[in-house]
């Protein structure tokens, strides 16, 4: 007995024959008419570059992640774009591990050529050192739920993840201009991809021998329908890709019926992909004045970690200042540099543990440079109390960016850290300490 | 399954309420009759009943136990009328797929007045109401087109309508008596024909497109709802086709 999967989705001749019943009547099986798409939803704000897009039962999501590397030697002045296609076997009991199918590679391919020959990505601007380096950004798609139309929806993922995702700005310097510096996220914002424009993948599904045309297919449609096309179009109405792949014959005047409508379909999802994107993105500000409230601004002139070639890439010693990351509204921060005296508070004599240290160090110019390899963060301080702010210019709604430095670092006033806010124990033998200074 | 106890009575607070695999429903010390009978999920474990199944403790006099449970694929239980999907034919039985574990068989004489000369054709993807004869864990399980006297009583092919796949716990409401309020509500303004298959299938046909494509969509978002929602969700659904 051939004992196949029980749950592989069989039709009945009774669902074949009411699909295409219904539709000559314009009905579908889930109540939709023939051009109406299925509720769309995309969930982005776990990470930039990471997006979830649920169009009905299907479920896909996408990962954009970028990496220095070498250029193709042809285009040597441009970075590299590549879609990666996951179909996981839980999305469906057809699908398997190991070597993607027909259906994946398709997918991969059309979202693939919908957005590099319509030059959608700027990869002019990926590059950092021209045929040395430039940034290669990879897209991985990861279909989770298939109830029908993946391409769409895994396009509509790619794209509100390509329009989310910041790349870590890098900066060349050195004598030959071929020492790249990439900054970590703290020290300078990162950077968004430059898009010209979005191209929206629209799928059609032929019935009835290419009269019948419906778009945004569910499951049960796609088995039962005669052919496919997915059209990849933008709100300029600049078809960037077609596909059409085998599957009944269709008359060239249903196609082009087909392309109108998909270029008002373009113009309703590229307007939701724009509103969420923007959700997510004044989610992010709000998130970063949430993190710099109440502290000074301190300047600190900390020269960056250079790269030869031969070295690690991150080796990364000191930061700039984080004036650049508070917000415009808040415009009388900004000016506001506060220098001060040097600071007393050692954090090895008061035998803090090295990895606190890492989170909140204030920069006593008594340390030596054998304490220089620390990653540092931008933290917010605790509004520090009067009496100790007479010679300072802190605005309380400020940010503070502490630096460890090598050799020159200038001056910081004995301020609290983060962790005296949180050790109150700690307060007190500080205060106690600073009194005994003064 | 038989158990003998010694006399003492209590009743049993779990009936009807929800439990999970592990929970003990039965301590055989307190049970006053001779003899009980287990139903599916429940499993003798010394002297206590122990659910294995997760779902609603059922309980119906004197002595019978069960766990009802919803779930989307079914094990096959005899007695039970599914709808199976015709998958190929051998010489001596179809092959239906009947959303179990194992495809089941429905040899070709297993019609009422079914002999060799009129054997019916069922082709790849007919749809067939059948009534499962034989089912244990090891065997694929023996279905059959009549009931258990022999008639054919409305088992078969089912023609022309639509079929969509359900949960089992969808299946049990729509089969319960009094009518559950979907069917209720849905019959008093549409007429339709509708199959229920214990293993999550449903078959419907009307005579319009736009009723049958009505009354599926509204049974399947009336497996959550309780009674009110269910009336105002059809309600809703109708003033769309305007009824």
């Amino acid at each position: 007995m051939d004992h196949r999967m029980g749950n592989v989705s069989r039709m009945t001749v009774n669902e074949r024959k009411f699909i295409e019943t219904a539709l000559l009547n314009d009905l579908r099986i889930d109540g939709r008419r023939p051009f109406d798409y299925r509720p769309l939803t995309i969930k982005l704000g776990r990470e930039d570059g990471l997006s979830e897009v649920h169009l009905g039962q299907t479920h896909v999501m996408a990962y954009v992640t970028a990496q220095l590397s070498q250029p193709y030697r042809d285009r040597p002045n441009e970075g590299s774009f590549s879609v990666f296609s996951e179909f996981s076997p839980m999305a469906d009991p057809l699908f398997e591990i190991g070597r993607p199918g027909e259906s994946a590679i398709e997918l991969g391919r059309v979202i693939d050529r919908g957005l590099r020959e319509s030059k959608a990505i700027d990869v002019e601007s990926l590059s950092v050192v021209p045929g040395k380096y430039v940034w290669a950004v990879r897209l991985d798609i990861h279909i989770l739920d298939n109830g029908g139309n993946l391409i769409d929806a895994a396009n509509i993922a790619a794209l509100s993840a390509l329009s989310t995702f910041r790349r870590p700005e890098c900066t060349v310097s050195g004598d030959d201009g071929q020492e790249v510096t990439i900054h970590p996220p703290e020290t300078r914002e990162p950077l968004p991809l430059i898009i010209h424009h979005l191209p929206v993948a629209i799928t059609f599904a032929f019935f009835n021998e290419g009269n019948i045309s419906v778009i945004d297919p569910s499951n049960h449609e796609e088995i039962v329908s005669g052919g496919r096309m997915t059209v990849s179009i933008n709100t300029n109405s600049e078809i960037c890709a077609i596909q059409k792949a085998g599957g009944e014959g269709v008359m060239s005047g249903v196609v082009m019926q087909c392309m109108r409508i998909a270029s008002m379909k373009a113009a309703d999802i590229t307007k939701e992909i724009k509103n969420y994107v923007e959700i997510f993105d004044n989610e992010r500000t709000l998130r970063k004045v949430k993190r710099h409230s109440e502290v000074a601004t301190l300047e600190v002139d900390v020269p960056d970690a250079s790269m030869n070639e031969t070295s690690q890439l991150h080796h990364i010693t000191g930061l700039k200042n984080h004036t650049d990351l508070i917000p415009k509204s808040e415009p009388n921060t900004i000016n506001q540099v506060f220098i001060g005296q040097a600071s007393n508070w050692d954090p090895y004599s008061m035998k803090t543990s090295s990895h606190l240290s890492k989170h909140f160090v204030a920069s006593p110019s008594t340390l030596s440079p054998s304490h220089v390899d620390r990653v540092v963060e931008t933290i917010s301080l605790p509004k520090l109390e009067k009496n100790q702010t007479e010679d300072s210019t802190m605005d309380n709604d400020g940010v503070i960016s502490i630096a460890v430095e090598t050799s020159s670092v200038t001056k910081t006033k004995n301020m609290l850290t983060l962790k005296d806010a949180v050790d109150k124990k700690r307060k007190m033998k500080k205060k106690m300490k600073m009194k005994n200074v003064k | 399954m038989e158990v003998k106890s010694t006399p003492s009575q209590q009743p049993n607070l779990l009936i009807d309420q929800a439990i999970v695999p592990g929970d003990v429903v039965l301590h055989l010390s307190n049970i006053s009759t001779n003899k009980i009978k287990l139903g599916l999920g429940l499993r003798q474990d010394a002297d206590t009943i122990k659910a294995t199944n997760m779902g609603l403790l059922k309980h119906s006099r004197p002595n019978k136990y069960w766990v009802e449970s919803s779930t989307k694929r079914y094990i096959p239980t005899a007695g039970d009328a599914v709808l199976g999907i015709v998958i190929d034919s051998k010489p001596d039985n179809f092959v239906l797929d009947i959303k179990g574990p194992n495809l089941a068989f429905l040899p070709v004489l297993a019609f009422e007045g079914g002999t060799r000369k009129n054997i019916p054709k069922y082709e790849v993807g007919t749809l067939v109401y059948v009534r499962v004869v034989k089912a244990n864990k090891i065997m694929n399980p023996e279905v059959a087109c009549t009931d258990a006297n022999g008639k054919s009583a409305e088992f078969g092919s089912l023609k022309d309508g639509y079929m969509f796949e359900t949960s089992t716990g969808l299946s049990q409401m729509l089969l319960s008596s009094p009518t559950c309020p979907v069917l209720d509500a849905l019959g008093k303004k549409l007429s339709f024909e509708l199959a229920v298959g214990l293993n999550g299938r449903v078959w419907v046909d009307a005579s319009s497109p736009e009723a049958v494509v009505l009354v599926s969509n509204s049974i399947m978002n009336s497996e959550f709802l309780s009674d009110t929602q269910q009336k105002i969700m059809v309600k809703t659904l109708l003033k769309k086709i305007e009824l």
